[in-house]
């Protein structure tokens, strides 16, 4: 059936949002119908805002109303070392775990030939450009154990390794509280190529 | 193992239905295009949680029906164990004992399947794809670790030779920084596949020699070869096995920047087979060529019973029918009280072995099944 077209177009709307179908846009529609004007104005501005607002900082490419970011302009971040991560969302999951007060990278992607994306298209110019002074001595690649983030950790890694920078990668394993027998054998195998002596 | 009990809903064009099942033979009679394939397929699927005709997961649903189900009381060891799968627009979803995975690789291999069916005759005459799938399927059903290796390395494969291509079209003389990390991972991922292939090859031999030997009346030594494409064998180091694939990989460079592809790897490698020392892809006769198909299957039973302490199931669809005299009651006396086994044909006239005799008799007509007694 044909609905007005102020609410098929919302319905429209929402169905750009990832993992949202028909049905699921349909229900948000008509929810919203039945909100407060003053809510759907919040929100409405909220959405504007952020896209409007926010941008990408310009030392670290992490999202940001600040340029540069907070994470960049706080002095009680250690500067000599950098988290190199795909995504502003990897950079959230490093925060919420407070023990890391470096700095980050975000590298906006991977390299995937697949994908038509190279080692220009994504800030790797840039975070090679930021290693040019001597105040970094360490730089930590947190891409996914993906084969993508793999590979683009490979090739920063040999980037890096002849400036004499330490480059060291994430480990990857057993999770932490898992029983050994809960654990899949994939996993587990990845776990036992990766064993150190203790 | 065995399979107590399975029921189908919406699927194929089966009627609804809930059928027991021996631990011995369970023969289905019947015309073609009644549905006996359908059920061997039924089987299949939930061992591997695909068919073995199609890559569609779809076509499995009835027509006019929203999702095909299949379920499956089995014994596993000795104790019980419930598979369920349902196909249906979104996908798939897959239980064990009622608990869904969150991985369908986790559901693989939870039943063991040995099918035989008439392509499977052309196992030695047919392409070397054929023979890289009978492998690949084998060694997955008993080893998660081994699917993961493989998906891993069709992925870098498919990374690495759309770099190959690129450099192709702009003919590119010289390779970047990811030709060798593209190289490094394929290598990595490749040394697995190949290490873990060689030992099963190795294996295999082993079950197949004998196996062959008595079906061809003590007269034909089978020898079976995995034939990798850089120069390894059993027994290597993983890091032995990589040293050698990546020089192997050096020597092409210039080959594969000027095609566009990668140019050896498990991806290309094959099986040899030889009769009393011959290559009988090539020089065998039609009947040498089956006779080793039906070898190398009947091994596979014995290996998975070796390898997870358990004998699969073996589906003998439509081959009664495509073997001779001697190979048939070959066939039926290695099964005999071993393996719960599924025979489909169309009459049984002809074939007189204890174990038909004996077996549990469906007759399948209309799309249904009924028991029935020879």
């Amino acid at each position: 059936m044909q609905y007005p077209a102020p609410i098929s177009k919302l319905i429209d709307g929402f169905m750009k949002l990832p993992g949202i179908g028909p049905k699921t846009a349909t229900r948000l529609a008509f929810y919203v119908l039945n909100m407060k004007e003053d809510d759907v104005l919040d929100f409405a501005k909220a959405l504007v805002n952020a896209k409007r607002d926010l941008t990408h900082c310009s030392s670290c490419f992490y999202i940001t109303d600040q340029d540069p970011c907070i994470i960049c302009n706080d002095n009680h971040r250690d500067r000599s070392v950098i988290c190199v991560v795909e995504d502003s969302k990897d950079v959230m999951a490093m925060e919420k775990m407070q023990e890391y007060s470096g700095l980050y990278h975000v590298l906006h992607g991977a390299i995937s030939p697949m994908d038509g994306v190279g080692p220009e298209d994504i800030r790797i110019p840039e975070l090679i450009q930021r290693l040019q002074d001597d105040t970094v001595q360490e730089v930590i690649l947190a891409s996914n154990p993906s084969i993508e983030g793999e590979a683009t950790a490979m090739y920063l890694s040999r980037m890096i390794k002849p400036t004499g920078i330490k480059v060291t990668r994430l480990a990857h394993g057993l999770p932490v509280g898992g029983d050994l027998e809960y654990a899949d054998e994939v996993t587990l195998s990845r776990a036992v190529e990766g064993r150190r002596e203790l | 193992m065995y399979v107590r009990e399975l029921s189908l809903s919406g699927y194929r064009n089966l009627q609804e239905t809930t059928l027991q099942f021996e631990n011995t033979v369970n023969l289905f009679l019947g015309e073609n295009a009644q549905g006996k394939t359908n059920l061997m397929e039924a089987l299949y699927v939930l061992a591997f949680a695909k068919s073995h005709r199609t890559n569609k997961d779809q076509e499995l649903i009835a027509w006019n029906r929203d999702y095909a189900r299949v379920h499956a009381d089995i014994t596993k060891r000795v104790s019980p164990l419930s598979l369920d799968i349902q196909f249906s627009q979104k996908g798939k979803r897959a239980k064990l004992n009622g608990l869904e995975q969150q991985r369908i690789s986790e559901f693989i291999g939870a039943l063991n399947v040995v099918m035989f069916a008439p392509e499977d005759l052309n196992l030695v005459k047919g392409g070397p794809k054929q023979r890289r799938r009978f492998i690949d399927m084998e060694i997955g059903q008993i080893s998660n670790v081994y699917l993961y290796h493989l998906s891993q390395y069709h992925r870098i494969l498919k990374q690495r030779n759309q770099l190959l291509k690129e450099y192709a079209q702009k003919r590119m003389t010289e390779t970047t920084m990811m030709y060798d990390i593209l190289t490094e991972q394929l290598v990595k991922a490749a040394a697995q596949v190949v290490q873990r292939r060689l030992v099963f090859i190795d294996h295999l031999q082993n079950w197949a020699e004998p196996m062959h030997w008595d079906i061809s009346r003590q007269l034909e030594e089978l020898y079976i070869e995995y034939m990798p494409s850089a120069q390894v064998s059993l027994g290597l180091d993983l890091s032995t096995i990589e040293d050698i694939y990546g020089n192997a990989f050096q020597e092409k460079v210039e080959q594969e920047m000027r095609r566009g592809l990668t140019l050896l790897g498990p991806h290309r490698e094959d099986l040899a087979i030889y009769v009393n020392k011959q290559d009988i892809q090539t020089y065998g006769s039609q009947g040498q060529q089956r006779t080793a198909a039906l070898s190398l299957k009947l091994a596979e039973i014995e290996l998975i019973q070796s390898e997870t302490a358990d004998p699969p199931i073996l589906l003998l669809d439509d081959v009664l029918s495509e073997l001779d005299d001697f190979r048939q009651s070959h066939l039926l006396n290695a099964i005999q009280g071993k393996v719960q086994t599924f025979i489909t044909t169309t009459n049984i006239a002809g074939i007189e072995h204890d174990t038909l005799r004996q077996a549990k008799t469906f007759r399948v007509g209309n799309r249904s099944f009924e028991e029935t007694s020879l």
